[in-house]
């Protein structure tokens, strides 16, 4: 077992923990943050997408001990108390949110992808959310979404 | 997932003393995107690992740095960290457009470019555009160091040079001068997260119309990634005219056959691996005109 510090949705927390567990595993199975899916478990499919230092990446290809220090973002985090963040409202409002499953994880790649870039091209959008799968909504409103949420974002 | 120490070591001499005991199976860990992988899937290159050595935070072995005429690229450097290099965009545009096509934003934060070819798995999407860079990596050991080419420290499908004590430091490549001009091109499933199934990389030089010099490799397609020798001898001071380039295209399957032999998937692989070569040399004869 390992004593692990990291800041956590803007919290810093210390953990004890196998070394070796998933993050995937340590968010949902230690800190009762389920909001992170389990899908592919090979990197695949981006259900278990969270922030990592503002950057997106698969939970289940990072081991607990390799986020020392860090700062994760999970979707847990996103919202602002009660307030949802706009990416949230937009995902609701365009219908992007069938079975909910991959959402989760979209909203994080389209948070860290407006983090970087405030206007980005469809293009860019597209290739943001490439490792994000979605079997239901054929990724037209979730693009829409992310669309207008980048305009709602920058003209704040 | 089995239970496995993960040791953080500060710099290189740490990790290199770690890697001098031999007592216990140790595995170097960067990324994860192929280790923790193969850890869940209870593949046979880590199934006796004991100790993962994790190097992201070894300065000796991330970073991108222009030295001499050469692009020095840290081990551990990443995807998204080559990507969004200006030196390496600017100097190397066939290995950013290779790195573009890998995994997805989320893998390629994470996934390092000696992760790639370390366990040289055929499908290593930037192995061909290394090799037509005549890439030469370091490797250092407690009591060793030494430079070989890329080409050499790939022995066979998931076999290297790399002994168990020694790690891969740095990926030197020379700056081709800016008379050369290249390409790369990658077939996968789909477009986002799909392992190649072909890729192919090449770099020429024209002096008037004839080919000065030509640069030709391929991942996937061959058992590993390599270079063509005799098609790029067969190519040098040849014509540029589209004759030749269709001969040229031809060639490369002839080549690839007496690689792999013929497989199930040559009648398939063969004619795509030659159109889409004549297409990329079609398409830089065009831009150096």
């Amino acid at each position: 077992m390992i004593s692990l510090k990291f800041i956590l949705n803007g919290k810093q927390v210390t953990v004890e923990t196998e070394p070796s567990i998933r993050l995937l595993d340590l968010l949902r199975a230690k800190l009762n943050l389920t909001g992170t899916k389990e899908g592919c478990g090979v990197g695949e499919c981006g259900a278990c997408t969270v922030l990592m230092n503002g950057k997106a990446v698969n939970s289940c290809l990072i081991l607990a001990a390799q986020i020392e220090g860090s700062e994760i973002v999970t979707i847990e985090g996103i919202a602002n108390g009660n307030e949802l963040h706009p990416i949230q409202k937009n995902f609701l409002k365009y219908g992007a949110v069938q079975c909910g499953f991959c959402s989760p994880a979209m909203v994080l790649s389209a948070y860290a992808l407006l983090e970087e870039n405030p206007n980005p091209t469809e293009e860019e959008i597209k290739d943001a959310i490439a490792g994000n799968l979605c079997r239901c909504t054929g990724y037209k409103q979730i693009i829409e979404a992310i669309n207008e949420s980048a305009k709602e974002l920058t003209t704040r | 997932m089995p239970s496995i120490e993960i040791l953080t070591p500060k710099n290189l001499n740490e990790v290199l003393s770690i890697l001098s005991n031999h007592d216990k199976v140790l595995k170097i860990i960067a990324g994860g995107t192929d280790v923790v992988t193969g850890l869940k899937q209870e593949s046979n290159r880590f199934i006796d690992a004991e100790i993962l050595i994790d190097i992201n935070h070894i300065a000796e072995v991330k970073g991108i740095e222009q030295r001499n005429g050469k692009i020095s690229i840290g081990a551990a450097t990443t995807f998204t960290e080559i990507y969004k290099n200006q030196i390496a965009s600017k100097e190397l545009p066939i290995l950013k457009k290779a790195v573009s096509t890998i995994g997805s934003l989320q893998i390629r934060n994470r996934a390092t470019i000696a992760g790639n070819f370390v366990n040289n798995a055929p499908c290593a999407d930037t192995v061909p555009a290394l090799l037509i860079y005549n890439a030469t990596i370091e490797i250092e050991s407690i009591n060793s160091k030494r430079e070989i080419s890329l080409q050499e420290f790939l022995q066979g499908p998931y076999k290297t040079q790399l002994k168990k004590d020694e790690i891969v430091t740095r990926i030197n490549i020379p700056v081709p001068p800016k008379t050369f001009v290249g390409d790369f091109y990658k077939l996968g499933r789909r477009q986002a997260v799909a392992i190649s199934r072909i890729t192919l990389a090449v770099l020429m030089e024209l002096k008037e119309n004839n080919i000065n010099e030509i640069r030709i490799a391929s991942g996937a397609a061959t058992p590993i990634g390599t270079r063509f020798p005799d098609l790029e001898k067969f190519a040098e001071g040849k014509v540029v005219n589209d004759n030749f380039l269709r001969s040229l295209a031809s060639k490369i399957g002839d080549e690839i056959i007496k690689l792999t032999g013929l497989r199930w998937s040559s009648e398939y692989k063969l004619p795509v691996v030659q159109q889409m070569f004549y297409q990329m040399l079609n398409r830089m004869t065009k831009r150096i005109k």
